[in-house]
């Protein structure tokens, strides 16, 4: 019984993939320049304006309630935390777009990718698909449990989404100019240039 | 007497077929595919030709059906050669997940096989098919799975190719378990069951390759870095005029 279970769910399986396929418009053929300009510009956002520590902690740290309702009435704490929620959840919003942003140019540079590794490719869909469901749930305990609810899952969020940054900064590294790399590295710890 | 008439008008469309590739000169490009078709287009005639004696047909019924069904794994290779050509990256994915699908199916029913008791011929040529249908889903399946992961656009003649050996293979499958855990009472539906959707594939296969339509090309490195170059111009184009304005 269990066998003829498998045997229809693949057959049936099979017929909805199809489906799918015979309804499925026709995707943009992508890997054009703007598509690289837009992944550089996400792991940017990602890198600089949404992953580092310090903002996380701003975010999600509990230090600046506690100051609030010390020193201010009940109505001004409340009307913080509110705030505070508000915030929280449009970082998940953008991590996750800028997330997404990243996928479908991973996905779309490295099928052309003729030394493509296997492994590297299952980890990676893991780590996105992770990431995805991780801003899903985080979503879902902003709503029930408010900003400081949800203080592991944004650490396993911060920690793959920095992994996805490196390995995407990998495959644009071609868009960072030798000239500019140099530059860089001749340049005083706080950017400006010797 | 329906799946008389399906497979007479399924001969006529296999000829038709076959005609309008050598017309369109598309049999040059999809040569395996083609030669499925043929296979399957002699085998059929010839079954029609002697089906009115009964040990000619049952003698010739399986051996034919294991050619055409050899033949259907080299209609999967031609899918997996056409849908992913252009893409080097996915197509060395298709293979090894292709190739960890067929060891893993194989395994399976070596075990399964190992573990009987009692043997039958007739079944076992029965459960053989459904196997070599179960690889061919798979390996489908997997080729699918990799072409929406990788959102790879398709061309009509290998979405054509896909949706008919598909459909077909699908509706074998799940009749031919059907067979083998109902048994006997069930062949009354099965053929007609497996010829209509051979039907089917055979009219999806006629629309979607009545003309040439390759797969969309991918855009390579070199347009990538030109639309990049061109896109960093517009932008310094327009700073530029912007610039020009403050200055006035």
């Amino acid at each position: 019984m269990i066998g003829l279970l498998l045997y229809l769910a693949l057959g049936v399986g099979l017929l909805v993939f199809l489906w799918a396929l015979a309804r499925r418009k026709g995707a943009p053929v992508e890997g054009c320049g703007r598509q690289f300009v837009e992944a550089r510009q996400a792991l940017r956002t990602l890198q600089l304006g949404l992953l580092p520590e310090n903002l996380i902690e701003r975010i999600f740290d509990q230090e600046d309630y506690r100051y609030v309702t010390a020193t201010s009435p009940g109505e001004i704490g409340e009307l913080f935390l509110q705030e505070r929620s508000r915030i929280s959840l449009m970082w998940v919003r953008r991590v996750r777009s800028e997330i997404r942003n990243l996928m479908h140019f991973h996905l779309a540079y490295s099928r052309l990718h003729a030394k493509l590794s296997l492994l590297t490719e299952i980890r990676l869909a893991l780590d996105f698909a992770l990431l995805l469901m991780a801003c899903r749930a985080l979503r879902i305990l902003l709503y029930l449990r408010g900003p400081y609810g949800a203080r592991s899952v944004v650490r396993v969020l911060a920690a793959t989404a920095g992994r996805v940054c490196a390995a995407s900064e990998k495959s644009l590294a071609f868009l960072n100019p030798p000239a500019l790399e140099s530059f860089r590295r001749d340049s005083a710890g706080h950017g400006a240039a010797i | 007497m329906l799946s008389l008439l399906l497979w007479q008008a399924g001969l006529l469309i296999e000829l038709l077929l076959l005609v309008r590739s050598v017309q369109t000169k598309t049999f040059t490009k999809y040569i395996y595919f083609y030669a499925y078709v043929a296979c399957v287009f002699i085998v059929s005639a010839g079954l029609f030709i002697g089906h009115s004696r009964l040990e000619f047909y049952e003698a010739w019924y399986w051996p034919t059906q294991f050619a055409t069904l050899a033949m259907g794994c080299a209609v999967v290779l031609e899918i997996v050669r056409q849908a992913l050509a252009d893409y080097p990256g996915a197509e060395r994915f298709a293979r090894v997940a292709s190739w960890v699908v067929f060891a893993a199916t194989f395994c399976y029913v070596e075990w399964h096989v190992a573990r009987r008791t009692v043997w039958s011929t007739a079944n076992a040529t029965v459960e053989l098919e459904r196997d070599l249908r179960v690889i061919e889903a798979l390996v489908l399946a997997t080729v699918l799975a990799i072409v929406f992961y990788y959102r790879i656009e398709l061309g009509k003649n290998v979405t054509g190719m896909i949706v008919g050996f598909g459909a077909y293979v699908g509706v074998s499958l799940t009749t031919l378990e059907l067979r083998s855990f109902v048994g006997p009472r069930f062949d009354a539906v099965w053929p007609i069951l497996q010829t209509t959707a051979y039907f089917f594939a055979l009219i999806v296969w006629t629309v979607a390759l009545w003309t040439y339509s390759p797969n969309p090309k991918p855009p390579d490195a070199g347009s990538g870095y030109d639309a990049l170059v061109h896109g960093t111009r517009e932008r310094l184009d327009s700073l530029r005029s912007q610039l020009r304005g403050v200055a006035r």
